[in-house]
């Protein structure tokens, strides 16, 4: 199965947020209590019961050389190839790969540990009422069956497509974008960005990349506990083999 | 019957067995968790249980390491120049032919390895109740990410020197187990080993 991916292009969206609402439907996820704070962004962040939402950004020429634009960014899990939730978390499925290369999560296997919201390099994993990992699983249940995400079935413009992940990318070469965002990051994320800027203009960070912490860990630790334990219970017995213990009438006072 | 001595109070012998089981506990858990070791399923019944247990044997381990301060932690600190002869010698595990100096109660070698597990304990028992517990502040992700290094370079050196230990106070060094069990020895063992500590306490 080729590897499915969203392509993201910021520049068709008009900040409608259907996407948000047919997330909010076909994963039957309740209405988060919000308030007016005055932008297009609402909730202001992703909530366990928010998987996608609309990054709204205001550049005047203030902040722009080129005057004033409203970006809107629709954000969510990016869908990482090496994904750092996946290499922390200690729990087997708990997080685990589609044939699609999506991350998706099993809550019955979630034990509650949060620690792939430390590893996560794009702030996205929440936790809900019950600690469950709670986060945009790309409908793996519709993509599985040949449909689209619901936020790319409802998105009018454009703005939000899906497809095979070679097929996205060559078609937004076609359309003059030299450079995707995502395409080679964490071994290629699952959701890509047509970006006409810097990604930082889109609040997006240049180089994402997996906390070096846990990548040491995960390289280094993680195979040095199998060896150190083995070692030591090794030289154990290679000591007990060459010198052999201290037997009571070998054991000398100094005199 | 050679004339014992006790080494070891009902406490200690208690208090070291919590010590060891619950470290068993948290290390079998430990490698589960780090390779996903699904058989232990059929232990803890799930992963989400033996979180649980993984969490509250912390608690144990914890607690009964601060409990053996008391036991072992200012004979540790006290280092003398018949510590740095110990172990300049090797304690005499390198050559039958090696004669060590006296000893405290503990061996200079039971000294530094006692210092290393209270480091070593102490490190693992307070990132993992960072972990556990993720304090309300603005950068808990940092803590996390720390914590979780900490806690797995303490786990990597405790499972090398715990075997190194069980092997010394067992097959090592016939004699030793039973101070485990009975808290006592026998006094002209005790006097080849531990000479300094024995007059110490006046036991001739």
């Amino acid at each position: 199965m080729a590897r499915k991916a969203l392509l993201i292009s910021p520049e068709l969206c008009i900040g409608c947020r259907g996407c948000q609402t047919a997330c909010k439907e076909w994963n039957q996820l309740p209405a988060d209590k919000t308030t007016e704070t005055g932008t297009y962004e609402n909730p202001p962040d992703l909530t366990p019961y928010l998987y996608n939402k609309i990054h709204f950004i205001e550049m005047s020429s203030v902040n722009s050389e080129r005057g004033m634009r409203w970006l809107f960014v629709s954000q969510r899990c990016m869908h990482c190839d090496d994904a750092g939730c996946m290499k922390i978390c200690p729990a087997p499925d708990a997080l685990f790969k589609t044939k699609e290369g999506i991350v998706a999560f099993n809550k019955d296997k979630c034990i509650g540990c949060k620690l792939c919201i430390a590893a996560c390099p794009f702030d996205i994993p929440r936790y809900d009422a019950k600690d469950k990992i709670s986060k945009c699983h790309l409908c793996y249940d519709r993509i599985s069956e040949g449909l689209m995400p619901a936020c790319a079935k409802t998105c009018p413009t454009g703005a939000i497509s899906y497809g095979d992940r070679d097929t996205m990318i060559g078609r937004a070469q076609k359309a003059g974008y030299q450079k995707l965002y995502g395409e080679a990051d964490l071994g290629g994320l699952g959701v890509l960005y047509a970006f006409k800027d810097a990604p930082k203009t889109y609040d997006m960070n240049e180089h994402p990349a997996i906390p070096e912490t846990v990548v040491f860990w995960h390289n280094v630790l993680k195979p040095l506990a199998y060896i150190g334990l083995g070692g030591a219970v090794a030289a154990s017995l290679l000591h007990y083999i060459v010198f052999g213990p201290k037997k009571d009438e070998e054991v000398k006072k100094d005199g | 019957m050679d004339k014992m001595i006790k080494k070891a109070t009902a406490f200690e012998i208690v208090n070291h067995w919590a010590l060891a089981v619950s470290f068993f506990v948290l290390a079998i858990t430990g490698f589960g968790f780090l390779f996903h070791l699904e058989q232990l399923n059929s232990i803890f019944g799930s992963f989400n249980q033996m979180r649980v247990v993984h969490n509250w044997a912390g608690v144990v381990f914890a607690v009964s390491l601060v409990l053996t301060v008391f036991d072992y932690l200012p004979v540790s600190l006290r280092f003398s120049s018949d510590d740095v002869t110990w172990i300049l010698k090797g304690g005499g595990y390198f050559s039958k032919k090696v004669k060590s100096p006296p000893q405290d109660r503990l061996n200079a070698g039971q000294k530094l390895y006692y210092l290393a597990i209270l480091l070593l304990g102490i490190a693992a028992a307070a990132s993992g109740l960072v972990i556990w517990l993720r304090p309300d502040v603005s950068d808990i992700k940092k803590w996390v990410l720390l914590s979780h290094l900490i806690h797995n370079i303490s786990f990597d050196l405790l499972v090398i020197a715990i075997p190194l230990h069980i092997y010394l106070a067992s097959l090592a060094n016939p004699g030793t187990f039973r101070i485990m069990v009975y808290g006592t020895v026998p006094l002209d063992w005790a006097k080849k080993r531990h000479e300094k500590w024995i007059k110490e306490i006046g036991a001739e």
